[in-house]
């Protein structure tokens, strides 16, 4: 298993999703990694996750003001041109308020058959485990009316076991990166990780096994290269991160949307599954749209001690209000423990790559 | 909601008594510290009953975002946060606070708002401010509570989401009372609720009367006579204030007579004013447009059921239709008004520092014009930060709008 077959997974997602629809099963978008999708894959409907794309956008334009993410824009505009006709529902959690309201949107203009919204508390209480519980079982038993038969503990468990083993190779792999001289780079990872929205996670589990076993006996030169955590919202453009590494720095850690913040932690197996669930959703390494904001920062900490970070270097979408006022907070406690950081604000293939690298490139010759 | 500056001779009676409640109101912010009475900075739609419940004075950094603006400080308060890194593309009602704060300044007598020993705020409305908060949080080193909601967007609402922010308001008490040492009292706190309630009543009482033909109070008035609704929910004289000026715009509207003369074109109104520029109003009006429905201000009235105090509270703030609304429901709400008030005409304010209640305005005005025919025009702007704003830009969209109206006959 090559990288390469990873962004060829990811490249021809539409069309393999269409052939999976050709065999009769339905399919299910959501946008952020709060959507519980092991209940999903239990109703035996398959999830995918929509993502932004790097085409033009022409549609979303006369929905969206001019200060809405390019992250959102891009995903409606596809929603428009009919890229996801065949998706079968939609599954969002409440996260930022871009995301709050996509799906009103949405399927106000594009046929959808379900509509599923977890109304996601943001705290980390045991009031807001209740709630959250109780919004997986509502969504339980929406999903139970729409496919017509009931959806049992035992396969939601399976489940489970299944996304948990996805996780944990992913926490595997990534620790692989950040080895010394390791043979799988950042953006590598990143095109691994973005693969996995898109395949039926047990085919995903073998494509990753394999491509574990295959990296072990391998190795590649890091010398002399400057090593970064990289940390944002989500981007679709993988070029940054390639950028970055051509550049001469090295990506060993990361605390992206599209990377450790969506596989690291597990579910904890329980008697009842939704609880499991409601837990892992809940607790799980918060983006910076849920409350308190200090455990996201120590594990950047954390992260940067454990592999011998040099550098951070944030990326984020412009208009991104979330990342963007914790962004002075970053700053503050990167400064606070000597660690450099580089802060970049992207709107997704807005041509900005000129002006990233040059500022990357001073950035390493800084560290250097 | 606090600026007298457009108006300079009141039409209304009350508007007196208005300013007398706005200056004792300030009068103690700027005592408060000295009394050594605990002050908390709420966030707007964050339950201010508590508050009084608790003997705790609350101060709005937003109420206090609208005056900055309307006294012209707001612009070199956001440039002196986005000076500290804040990007400035949030939201200025945020940027303008902190700058205040990082500058030490303010609209009165030069000076910032009194320093807080209790920080609650709300994520429901918007997940800035949840992250404003926090900041603020690191700023001054005292304790925050976030009330947090489960918001079934779209869905509505269930008990488990009413019982979420129940418990929530019940360990903001403790809270409160751990931080300050005041002691909760179940009957003040059901005396807090009635007078909240009432004057909830009242003022969306208030807001139904501009349903009459012409509207007996302008958009202005509204907006300047939501002080009380907003700081001083909970207290006695929000009651007696709403009272008297429900008795006078009633009187008004059973004599018909109009608060703006020459009513041609009556509009609804989404969402926010812009703040330093409420004479925006007048220049509708110049063209025969009053502006006779809202949704901002009306959201800042809701019902309080005293029989289940902490229910009943919590029904108030997550009720609310601009939070937990999607497109669809705030499509229909709005055709909804547009009959009652007999509207003809719908003017979006899209709010560069609001996305979350901006973002969907296109397709409501799309929505609302295939169902009814009813047209709408939506123009760009910021609330509170005026340095982008063009004067020229919003009036030609608005020149336009009117021209359609016209058409229309
Ligand atoms: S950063 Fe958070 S809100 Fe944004 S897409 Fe990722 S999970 Fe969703
Ligand atoms: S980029 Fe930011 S604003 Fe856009 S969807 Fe993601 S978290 Fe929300």
């Amino acid at each position: 298993m090559m990288i390469k077959d990873f962004q060829e997974r990811y490249a021809k997602r539409h069309e393999l999703a269409k052939g999976w629809k050709k065999e009769g099963k339905r399919i299910f978008g959501y946008f952020c990694g709060y959507a519980p999708e092991e209940l999903i894959d239990a109703a035996g409907i398959i999830p995918v996750r929509i993502l932004g794309s790097l085409d033009k956008v022409t549609l979303a334009d006369s929905h969206l003001q001019s200060f809405i993410c390019a992250f959102g824009r891009s995903c409606l505009d596809q929603g428009l041109k009919g890229t996801y006709d065949y998706l079968d529902g939609m599954v969002t959690s409440k996260t930022c308020d871009i995301m709050r309201n996509m799906p009103g949107i949405w399927s106000r203009n594009i046929e959808i058959p379900f509509v599923g919204y977890i109304g996601a508390p943001a705290k980390r209480t045991k009031a807001a485990r209740g709630c959250l519980i109780e919004e997986f079982k509502v969504l339980r038993s929406k999903l139970e009316e729409f496919i017509g038969k009931s959806i049992d503990d035992d396969s939601i468990n399976r489940s489970i076991e299944t996304y948990n083993e996805s996780r944990k190779l992913l926490k595997e792999l990534y620790e692989i990166r950040g080895e010394d001289n390791s043979p799988l780079s950042g953006s590598d990872f990143y095109h691994v990780v973005r693969a996995g929205f898109v395949t039926p996670k047990k085919e995903y589990n073998k494509m990753l096994s394999s491509l574990k076993r295959e990296l072990i006996s391998s190795k590649s030169s890091r010398d002399g290269k400057v090593r970064f955590l990289v940390s944002g919202s989500t981007f679709e453009d993988v070029n940054i991160l390639k950028m970055i590494e051509e550049a001469g720095g090295s990506i060993v850690a990361d605390d992206l949307c599209i990377g450790s913040r969506y596989f690291w932690d597990l579910a904890e197996p329980a008697s009842d599954p939704i609880r499991s669930l409601a837990d892992r959703y809940q607790m799980r390494i918060a983006c910076p749209c849920k409350h308190p904001s200090e455990e996201r920062m120590e594990r950047v900490l954390e992260e940067v001690k454990k592999y011998r970070v040099e550098g951070v270097i944030s990326i984020v979408q412009k208009y991104c209000d979330t990342h963007l006022f914790e962004y002075p907070y970053m700053k503050d406690v990167l400064q606070k423990n000597d660690i450099p950081f580089l802060y970049l604000e992207t709107e997704d293939r807005m041509g900005e790559e000129g002006q990233f690298k040059t500022r990357v490139q001073a950035f390493i010759e800084m560290l250097r | 909601m606090s600026d007298k500056k457009p108006e300079k001779k009141k039409r209304l009676k009350t508007a007196e008594k208005l300013g007398k409640l706005m200056a004792d109101y300030y009068t103690e912010s700027a005592m408060v510290k000295a009394q050594k009475k605990p002050v908390a900075w709420l966030s707007s739609v964050a339950p201010v009953e508590v508050c009084y419940t608790m003997d705790v004075f609350p101060i709005y950094p937003e109420n206090y975002g609208t005056m900055c603006a309307a006294r012209k400080l707001s612009a070199e308060f956001c440039a002196a946060a986005e000076a500290k890194g804040f990007s400035t593309d949030l939201c200025s009602y945020a940027l303008n606070n902190l700058g205040s704060i990082y500058l030490n300044k303010g609209p009165f007598m030069g000076q910032g708002l009194p320093e807080p020993d209790l920080l609650i705020a709300t994520e429901h409305a918007c997940l800035s401010m949840a992250k404003w908060w926090e900041e603020l949080s690191r700023h001054f080193n005292v304790p925050l509570y976030i009330v947090d909601a489960a918001l079934p967007v779209g869905e509505g609402l269930s008990r488990h989401h009413i019982n979420y922010f129940a418990e929530q308001l019940k360990e903001l008490m403790d809270f409160v009372e751990e931080h300050t040492g005041n002691k909760f009292d179940m009957d003040k706190f059901k005396e807090v609720l009635g007078y909240s309630d009432e004057a909830s009543r009242l003022f969306l009482e208030i807001g139904g009367l501009r349903k009459t033909v012409p509207s007996p109070i302008s958009p202005i008035e509204i907006f300047t006579n939501m002080f009380p609704i907003v700081t001083l929910a909970g207290k006695k004289e929000a009651v007696e204030f709403y009272n008297e000026l429900y008795d006078e715009i009633s009187e008004l509207a059973k004599r018909k007579e109009a608060a703006v003369p020459n009513e041609k074109y009556r509009l609804l109104w989404d969402l926010f004013p812009i703040w330093y520029n409420l004479n925006l109003f007048k220049y509708i009006e110049e063209k025969g447009g009053v502006v006779v429905a809202d949704v901002y201000a009306t959201t800042f009235g809701g019902r309080v059921d005293i029989s289940r105090p902490f229910e009943g509270l919590a029904e108030r703030y997550v009720g609310n239709p601009l939070l937990s609304y999607g497109v669809q429901q705030k499509t229909e709400l709005y055709k909804q008004m547009i009959k009652e008030y007999h509207v003809d005409g719908v003017v979006f304010h899209s709010n560069r520092s609001c996305r979350m209640a901006s973002m969907g305005q296109y397709d409501v005005k799309q929505g609302i014009y295939e169902d009814l025919g009813i047209p709408g025009a939506i123009f760009e702007s910021d609330f509170v930060d005026p340095r982008s704003y063009s004067d020229e830009q919003v009036k030609d969209v608005l020149d336009s709008f009117f021209e359609i109206l016209e058409s229309r006959g």
